[in-house]
């Protein structure tokens, strides 16, 4: 009898210490329920947008791509004229844009007509006729800095939530969520009675669900399936049933877009239905919640015929619970899937772009900041001239090594482009598979410039009007350099000539090696590199004669820099990518200003871009004249370099500047020319897009005097082939050439010195 | 009429949120009077001297450049760039952006001496 007693007392005991445990255990699950889902922040990732379209008369944009790029935000052509809505039309689009809040404050949806003619937009109006001055489109998103897993999501309210998609989710996944605690011992039972008839169910809640996808790994043990349960009755116990439906519909993982997991309701809809939340019918709810149980298997994009039979299960479902009307049913279950056909975006279409405004972000956030807290970052990304510059690359390369036949691995190459005024990014391309996310050969391969840099050398010269002008005669005979504890310096020309005294602007145009070299040496390699410097060159560069020839190593975004600063006037612009940050919500945070520096003085910046117009005129990028109208103006340098393993092209016109880069990496000796190789991808890129031909403005000092290329001296008309060359005031040849008139003062003279007086009087 | 009709559109396209205030009190630089070619550019224009007459030199700065990137070879958005930057007391940026106007000013001396003493005060004021 007392053991008797003394049993049941142990048994007490036990029961006692078993239910202390089992209250510390759920006080710690208690402390982590609420401490973690009441902290629980959703780390939304930075976005990224493309510059926006300002549509306004006179606009140089073709139909076509304004219509591409509606398409790409997700503009649908339809009946309804409702945001997001277009129709194209002969010569003229009709829209309603999106409210979408932009750096300066929220834009209202608006109503415009854009009219085209040959390229160019003629009109902007809106709803009642009336002109729009300038209508900002939504700008494409591309991409994101993403937090761990890559998680992407937007977040949404339950009150955006069509009440369709929460009936159907709570008919399918938990029909008792609104009134169970937690779990539902009535679906456990069910779902352990069909696993014994051979269907799996879950039997999980939704509640049980988040729990399992916020706090728990992912391993199927009777333990943690306990845990699951206590959680989720502790979670019911402290927080409602809409904040549980609320927190799950963002959560939910709903598909996967190469590296990115698509999660929640409200990005899922956009990326299956190019649309928001709120807009999705009954049939598109009902697919949402049909991927649910598994969006690999129930893909609509990739198991059409299996998502729809489970959609519709769903739309069943929900009938029958009494959510659907029969008539709702039939005419939800007879709807086609809906599902817009999208292109695999990934974290961004654009890596090496994303790759570069995250560095210039680092600068001035936290790299956590920037994963986590859906920070919205506005760029000068064009996306028409990131696809030219892409395609341009990847044909030509595919070209060369079809030529080539090397084998694997293939030619590699790099593309900037940039706007040479305000200095913005419109491109960049990091090697020929352009969604390839590693290594960044237009920001971080640093490669032997070589003729790059005579325009470096030759705007150092023409810094000293009264030494040298464009028609100079300078040496291109054999050039020795010696210095001590180096081995002697003889440049070699690339056509293994010498080519005698030839004009300074000849010399640059044919990229005459020896005469660069004494022209770099007389003058002085310290003044060159100074200038290097100046242009907007930071890393160290060897004091070195052979640093004249372009023994120097530059990324191509570097050489954009360069060309930047010559290509506007002087002016450096340092090249961003990026304009304007916002918080999530749209409060500024940073702009990235445009600033202007002159580096250089306009007259020698002036007189190096007409020299480099030789260099496409009739130089060694004369190639570039059948690809591109010669009204256009380009200047430009070709740069090759030893046993031609690096192929350079970089220049300009009016409003475009683009560097590219073509060679193996691993250094290989590609036996391509920059001519041969890298300009022709130039050209491909500036043939596909519109360009403002180059003219710069003319400094004061700056005079237009014809000259007779035979002899360098002044011509007039009488004289064949004269050419207009700038001259710094003063430094033109004083001397007449031969085919000149024999009279003091030409005709031509009298009417250029009549017109400049005309210029200074009215202005031009 | 017109031209209070393109200010209201504009002004619908962005009500703004200022960050820190600024503007140092400092005499105002004559102003070079407004251009009407390209009335996109003259709404930006003006949009940008209302913000900077409220003060928001922020804001005007931004629609400015937002301007330079339709016509960036117009001096007069260039100057008036070079006027906001200065009120800001960004005197090296206020200068250079003077000078770069002044590149593209040709013969309009009333405009290039708006920028020449736009580089003195720059030079002067402290």
């Amino acid at each position: 009898m007392a053991r008797r007693r003394r049993i049941l007392r142990y048994f007490r005991y036990a029961l006692l210490a078993g239910v202390a445990v089992f209250l510390a255990f759920a006080l710690y699950l208690d402390l982590r329920v609420t401490g973690e889902f009441e902290g629980r922040r959703f780390s939304l990732p930075a976005r990224i947008y493309a510059r926006p379209i300002e549509l306004h008369a006179g606009l140089r944009i073709r139909q076509a791509d304004v219509e591409e790029e509606l398409r790409l935000v997700g503009y649908q052509q339809g009946e309804r004229e409702t945001p997001g809505w277009f129709l194209s039309q002969k010569n003229q689009v009709e829209l309603v844009t999106r409210p979408f809040t932009f750096w300066d404050g929220p834009q209202p949806a608006r109503r415009v007509k854009v009219e085209f003619d040959a390229g160019s937009v003629t009109s902007v109006t809106d709803a009642e006729g009336k002109q729009v001055a300038l209508a900002r489109l939504e700008p494409l998103h591309v991409g994101g800095i993403y937090p761990a897993g890559n998680e992407d999501r937007l977040l949404v309210r339950l009150p955006e939530v069509p009440r369709h998609l929460v009936q159907e989710l709570v008919a399918i996944e938990d029909r008792n969520f609104f009134s169970h605690h937690g779990f539902d011992p009535r679906a456990l039972a069910r779902a352990a009675f069909r696993s014994v008839t051979g269907r799996t169910e879950g039997g999980s809640t939704i509640t049980q669900q988040l729990v399992k996808n916020f706090f728990l790994t992912p391993e199927r043990t009777l333990k943690r399936k306990f845990t699951e349960l206590v959680m989720a009755v502790l979670l019911e116990i402290h927080y409602g049933k809409e904040e549980i439906l609320e927190t799950y519909l963002n959560e939910i993982y709903l598909g996967q877009d190469r590296d990115r997991a698509i999660h929640g309701v409200g990005l899922a809809a956009q990326f299956y239905f190019g649309k928001e939340v709120q807009h999705l019918s009954a049939a598109e709810s009902a697919l949402l919640v049909a991927m649910v149980k598994g969006p690999a298997v129930y893909d609509p994009r990739r198991h059409a015929a299996r998502a729809l039979e489970r959609r519709n299960l769903v739309l069943h479902e929900a009938k029958e619970q009494g959510f659907l009307t029969t008539e709702q049913y039939s005419v939800a279950r007879s709807a086609p899937l809906g599902v817009v056909p999208k292109p695999a975006m990934g974290t961004s279409p654009y890596p090496g772009f994303v790759q570069l405004v995250v560095r210039q972000l680092r600068r001035d956030y936290d790299e956590k900041d920037l994963r986590s807290e859906g920070l919205r970052i506005f760029t000068a990304l064009d996306p028409r001239v990131q696809n030219a510059a892409e395609h341009a690359l990847a044909n030509r390369l595919a070209q060369y090594d079809k030529d080539k036949r090397f084998g694997p691995p293939g030619i590699e190459g790099a593309v900037v482009v940039a706007d040479p005024q305000s200095g913005e990014v419109q491109a960049l391309v990091a090697g020929r598979d352009p969604r390839y996310q590693g290594f960044n050969r237009a920001v971080d391969a640093a490669r032997p410039v070589g003729s790059l840099l005579k325009p470096v050398v030759y705007l150092t010269a023409l810094q000293e009007p009264a030494k040298y002008t464009l028609v100079t005669p300078i040496d291109d005979g054999p050039f020795v350099w010696k210095s001590r504890g180096a081995p002697d310096w003889e440049p070699q020309n690339y056509d293994k000539k010498f080519h005698g005294i030839v004009p300074l602007r000849t010399a640059l145009a044919q990229s005459y090696n020896a005469a660069t070299a004494r022209l770099g040496t007389d003058i002085g390699v310290d003044k060159v590199l100074d200038n290097v410097r100046r242009l907007g060159i930071e890393r160290p560069l060897r004091p070195f004669a052979s640093t004249l020839l372009g023994a120097v190593e530059l990324s191509p975004l570097e050489v954009a820099q360069m060309y930047q600063t010559m290509a506007n006037g002087g002016f450096k612009t340092p090249l961003r990518a990026i304009r304007e940050v916002t918080t999530q919500e749209g409060r500024p945070l940073a702009r990235y200003a445009l600033r202007v520096e002159q580096a250089i003085a306009p007259e020698p910046a002036y007189l190096i871009t007409a020299a480099m117009q030789g260099v496409v005129r009739e130089g060694t990028g004369q190639a570039l004249k059948t690809m591109l109208p010669p009204e256009l103006g380009i200047a430009g340098k070709t740069g090759t370099t030893d046993e031609q393993r690096d192929a350079w092209f970089a220049g300009f016109t009016g409003d475009r500047l683009a560097v590219v880069w073509v060679g193996y990496d691993d250094n290989r000796a590609a036996k391509l020319s920059g001519s041969a190789s890298a300009l022709p991808v130039w050209g491909d890129i500036m043939a596909a897009l519109p360009s403002e031909p180059l003219s710069l403005a003319k400094p004061d000092n700056i005079e237009n005097v014809l000259i007779d290329p035979q002899s360098g001296l002044r011509a007039d008309g009488s004289c064949p082939g004269a050419l207009e060359l700038p001259f710094a005031s003063g430094s033109a040849p004083a001397g007449r050439a031969p085919c000149a008139s024999e009279l003091g003062v030409t005709v031509q003279e009298v009417k250029q010195k009549a017109k400049s007086w005309l210029e200074r009087l009215f202005g031009r | 009429m017109r031209r209070y009709l393109l200010i209201a559109l504009l002004a619908g396209c962005a009500t703004r949120q200022e960050p820190a205030p600024e503007a140092p009190a400092t005499p105002p630089v004559p102003e070079a009077p407004a251009i009407r070619e390209n009335v996109a550019i003259a709404g930006l224009m003006q949009s940008a001297r209302d913000d900077a007459a409220a003060g928001r030199l922020v804001q005007a700065a931004a629609t400015l450049e937002r301007a330079l990137r339709i016509e960036p070879r117009n001096p007069r958005l260039w100057n008036e760039l070079a006027r906001v930057r200065l009120r800001q007391g960004d005197n090296a940026q206020a200068a250079q952006l003077a000078a770069r106007s002044n590149s593209f000013a040709g013969g309009d001396a009333q405009l290039r001496a708006a920028n020449q003493a736009i580089i003195e005060q720059a030079r002067t004021q402290p």
